[in-house]
């Protein structure tokens, strides 16, 4: 039933991409742009899908980069036996959540300088020190791959070069993983087409990831009425001790 | 059936937590102490943040206390003339450790501090418990029971300020259990622990309170201390996660009871061996993570 749905969704924004003038040849949607974290969140897999106005040898490729801010890389050293973090270096605008896709192998379908430009790539990013971070530029490639192996090892940033498929050139899907620890805030969707290393066509989306229910509640108390949270947490502590005893004295 | 957990941004698994929290319960009822300095480890090995696990804990602590205070109230096994003495240090010295908390998760050492205290208090604790039981048992079985002096007299009794608590058959300097207090509430703010397995030997060994009063006194104070450190991580820090809180105390309240249940069918010191035979293992597990390389010297902390 779902991928029936998925199909003449996919019929629909075909018939209305062969219609469309050549300005906008891209058409994409989202099978879900509105994600709440609510008690029963496990992460998301939204499907990403559209059709494009293609040749054979054309390629898409896709990047979704969630809110930007401060991520701090710390480096151990040993001191006195054991390992300490001793050096750290912050980040003022690294995405907290980023995903590159594409139908091949990014280096082959753009070259370098592409690449550098357009910022596509985990290491093309262009992610700024805080001012007066003071590195040589070979310490500060060692501190940048250490921040893209980390993220990756969180799964908050993923790279995977072969999650786009293609159809008869003009059809186009994949799938965006949203981990369980993914932050909150908008995500900016890009899908790119490229032709022999040049941007033929490009579409742009969001999707908003907010928490919800409960846990959103929970989480807005927390942070705007602390005190009172703290005092409530202590109470029904308080109480479930109280009632417990309650309850075994009389078995 | 898993759950998100608001404050520490993840899922996990509601079963699970329950079963860790009623496992730590039973050991708390069994022994009387020992339900933060297990949990906490656990808590952080299952990935939740470090912040987040010390405060949830000390949330937790509140209930089992509780619920045990008011066992060893009906049988008349809490001095609280003690307690109230020991809380006011223990409340000063959690309001300083949750001040000592913030400055170290500022600067990025709050993992090293909290993993290095607790190798050496475990280590520290549980190498006296179990050299204490042990000796006990082996007496024990040659079937000589000596009874020395009710305490020892050191220096620590010629402070000024004695008090005379009636219950406890002490009259003591009222400044020594303030700073064991003020000591042992700084830890618990640290290290998320109620500070059971610190006061308690402390109360015997250094105070020479009555072992019967011990668990009972010292559960008193740690319901404050806890409460304490609760609202002051909330407030300051916004790390207590309730939703992980309430599910290991409604494990742990559980666990406690069924835990005193067989209280009587092991004996005392053998309980303390074992204890202290566990305390000793995760200390050196501690110690063990600490020195060893680290597969990648870098890590990433994402700031909100």
């Amino acid at each position: 039933m779902k991928n029936a749905f998925q199909i003449i969704l996919l019929l629909f924004v075909y018939t209305y991409s062969s219609n469309s003038s050549a300005e906008n040849n891209l058409v994409a949607d989202l099978s879900q742009d509105n994600v709440k974290i609510s008690t029963n969140f496990l992460g998301a897999k939204i499907l990403l899908f559209g059709a494009y106005d293609g040749i054979q040898g054309d390629d898409i490729i896709v990047v979704v980069s969630g809110p930007k801010g401060l991520v701090t890389v710390q480096k151990k050293e040993k001191v006195l036996g054991v390992w300490v973090n001793t050096k750290k270096i912050n980040y003022i605008n690294a995405p907290k959540y980023l995903h590159i896709a594409s139908n091949r192998d990014i280096n082959e379908i753009l070259n370098y300088k592409t690449r550098k430009i357009s910022e596509i790539g985990l290491n093309n990013l262009n992610v700024r020190m805080q001012p007066g971070e003071n590195i040589s530029t070979k310490e500060e490639e060692t501190w940048r791959k250490a921040l893209t192996r980390n993220m990756l090892k969180s799964k908050l940033w993923s790279l995977d070069e072969n999650s786009v498929k293609l159809n008869k050139n003009a059809l186009f899907r994949t799938y965006v993983a949203l981990p369980s620890n993914v932050p909150t805030g908008i995500f900016n969707v890009k899908i790119l087409h490229y032709r022999n290393n040049k941007l033929i066509s490009k579409e742009r989306s969001t999707i908003n990831v907010s928490k919800s229910g409960m846990s959103a509640e929970i989480y807005n108390i927390a942070q705007n009425y602390s005190t009172l949270y703290g005092i409530f947490a202590v109470l029904l502590a308080v109480l479930i001790g109280w009632i417990t005893n309650i309850i075994f004295r009389k078995i | 059936m898993y759950i998100y957990l608001p404050i520490a941004e993840q899922p996990i698994h509601s079963l699970a937590i329950l079963g860790v929290g009623s496992l730590i319960g039973f050991i708390m009822g069994l022994v009387g102490v020992g339900g933060g300095f297990l949990l906490t480890p656990i808590m952080m090995f299952l990935g939740i943040p470090s912040p987040v696990a010390v405060a949830s804990v000390a949330n937790q602590l509140v209930a089992p206390s509780i619920s045990g205070v008011l066992s060893h109230w009906k049988k008349g096994n809490v001095d609280f003339k003690m307690g109230t003495v020991l809380l006011i240090g223990g409340v000063l010295g959690s309001s300083i450790g949750v001040i000592l908390f913030n400055y170290l998760a500022k600067v990025g050492q709050l993992d090293l501090v909290i993993r290095a205290s607790y190798v050496i208090f475990l280590s520290i604790i549980g190498s006296l418990m179990f050299v204490e039981s042990m000796r006990l048992v082996l007496r024990k079985r040659k079937g000589k029971i000596t009874r020395g002096k009710l305490h020892q007299h050191t220096w620590l009794h010629g402070l000024p300020f004695k008090t005379r608590f009636r219950k406890s058959k002490l009259y003591i300097s009222i400044l020594l259990p303030i700073l064991i207090g003020l000591i042992v509430g700084v830890l618990a703010a640290i290290m998320g622990i109620g500070g059971g397995f610190i006061i308690v030997p402390a109360m015997i060994y250094l105070l020479g309170m009555p072992t019967s009063l011990v668990v009972g006194t010292s559960l008193f104070q740690i319901i404050f201390v806890a409460a304490n450190t609760t609202i002051l991580q909330a407030s300051q820090n916004q790390t207590v996660d309730i939703v992980l809180a309430t599910l290991l105390l409604l494990g742990s309240v559980v666990g406690v009871q069924i835990g005193s249940k067989f209280t009587n069918v092991l004996k005392g010191e053998h309980l303390r061996l074992i204890l202290s035979t566990i305390i000793i293992l995760v200390s050196l597990q501690i110690l063990t993570d600490l020195i060893t390389m680290p597969s990648d010297l870098f890590s990433v902390v994402i700031r909100k």
